[in-house]
């Protein structure tokens, strides 16, 4: 153990040594949040901390990990005593091997990189609507991370397009904080810079239990004339099927992003699944379910962002009104001293 | 047990030590660094110093701007009050992250943090 605490002393103060050398700091960056949900009677309340570490060494090799902690405060029926659980972990601790621009190997812990939703905008800070999309187990069922290696890349074929790759493969695992499941697959996107506007497709082989395939589309469009934000995915299982579409308004031309109107976004998304055959393990609703949500972003000034929705789910085992609210505040600090502006 | 700890403690006040005497010597070689000459084509165009070079910061910063909001704006607005140095550390993830391309970083990294 002494020996561990030794050689994590030494690791850190040689990554220092090496961050002064090469004119960079290591930063954890990330976010800290309160997050409010009453979904069907039952409210939960949720103080997270998810910080998020960057600490290049030398050009080509680069330690990054997240990790996630956050106290559940569950009221179950709206009254009565609130049970309080924690959970806290890493969502991902990866070594990358920066090539060049087109390839990147990634190894340990990583984001299953299927469709958008997991990859990109599941961070507190990033997501416009609280909850995640009902479709988001498909392709990402039983953790959202994968456990083994990554290839990845974008390329430049054209002035007006970039293609991007990940290629990658998961060892099964069971422990607490490492647990992921046997699967292979990879993501495809092009993406044209000069109008803001991504396709992509995803693939996913489930290689333990119950074999079975996932595939995947996605489509992300911010058109530079409008300060429009359109996101949408489909997603197909064995078990089911549905899509989300997302659009937000950033009121910004009201006097400026920064006046008191033009803080605010207005977000509106609807969503379908369409379930083929159940079963217990995939976290998909039970039965055919829509949803739409509507909600608000407001953006404060020092990156602390407040939002608030509301959602109606329509299902044949019972409709429900879903309500969120919450803040958040991005931060980020250099962990080496002189680091910071 | 009682050596092995002495040990190990032993070998972290030495690493602490050793990193100490690099920080402090790191410091000294940079104080100690000549102030890098200005570049002919600095001085000679347009008889201005360092007006060419300006140009060229400007139109780089421009660019970054430009690839900042095609690439990270997609997601997020400019982060507030970066040091270069945090701001390399960063885009270096973003860089693996968000599908970035080593140009793109570069130029990104000259707007942010300039």
């Amino acid at each position: 153990m002494l020996y561990r605490i030794f050689l994590g002393v030494l690791l850190v103060l040689c990554a220092g040594e090496a961050a002064q050398a090469q004119d960079y700091v290591p930063v954890i960056s990330g976010a800290v949040g309160f997050l409010s949900t009453t979904s069907g009677g039952t409210h939960v309340n949720e103080p997270i901390i998810v910080p998020v570490l960057s600490a290049p060494i030398g050009d080509h090799i680069l330690i990054e990990a997240r990790g996630g902690f956050e106290e559940f405060f569950v009221q179950p029926n709206g009254t009565g005593p609130t049970s309080r659980q924690f959970f806290g972990g890493l969502d991902y601790a990866q070594v990358d091997v920066i090539v060049n621009s087109w390839l990147t190997l990634v190894g340990g812990k990583f984001i299953t990189p299927f469709g958008i939703y997991n990859e990109r905008l599941l961070p507190i800070w990033i997501h416009n609507l609280q909850n995640a999309p009902i479709i988001f187990t498909i392709g990402t069922r039983n953790s959202s991370e994968s456990l083994g290696g990554m290839a990845r890349g974008v390329f430049t074929p054209a002035k007006d397009l970039q293609v991007n790759y990940t290629a990658y493969y998961s060892t099964t695992n069971q422990s607490a904080n490492w647990g992921a499941a046997r699967t292979a697959g990879g993501r495809v996107g092009f993406f044209l810079p000069e109008q803001r506007f991504e396709v992509g497709v995803s693939y996913q082989r489930y290689l333990q239990d119950t074999h079975m395939n996932s595939f995947g589309a996605y489509l992300s469009w911010q058109p530079y004339s409008a300060p429009l934000d359109f996101k949408g995915e489909f997603a197909h299982s064995l078990n089911g099927y549905g899509y989300w579409a997302e659009a937000a308004y950033r009121l910004s031309r009201f006097r400026g992003p920064d006046s008191l109107v033009g803080r605010l976004q207005p977000v509106v998304r609807v969503q379908q699944f369409v379930r083929k055959q159940f079963t217990f393990e995939d976290a998909l609703p039970g039965a055919n379910t829509q949803e739409a949500d509507l909600g608000v972003d407001y953006y404060l000034p020092h990156e602390i962002r407040f939002n608030a929705d509301y959602g109606r789910q329509f299902s044949s085992q019972g409709n429900e009104n879903i309500w969120d609210v919450g803040i958040t505040y991005r931060f980020m600090l250099p962990l080496w001293p002189g680091g910071h502006r | 047990m009682r050596m092995v700890r002495i040990k190990v403690l032993s070998l972290c006040a030495l690493a602490a030590f050793l990193y100490c005497v690099a920080q402090v010597h790191g410091q000294s070689a940079q104080s100690a660094a000549p102030a890098q000459p200005m570049s002919s084509e600095q001085t000679t165009q347009s008889g201005k110093p360092g007006s060419s070079a300006a140009a060229s910061k400007q139109a780089s910063a421009s660019q970054g701007e430009k690839r900042f909001e095609a690439q990270c704006g997609r997601c997020h607005v400019p982060p507030e009050d970066l040091s270069p140095r945090e701001a390399r550390a960063v885009l270096r993830q973003m860089r693996v992250r968000a599908m970035i391309s080593a140009e793109d970083e570069r130029l990104i990294l000259k707007y942010i943090a300039p």
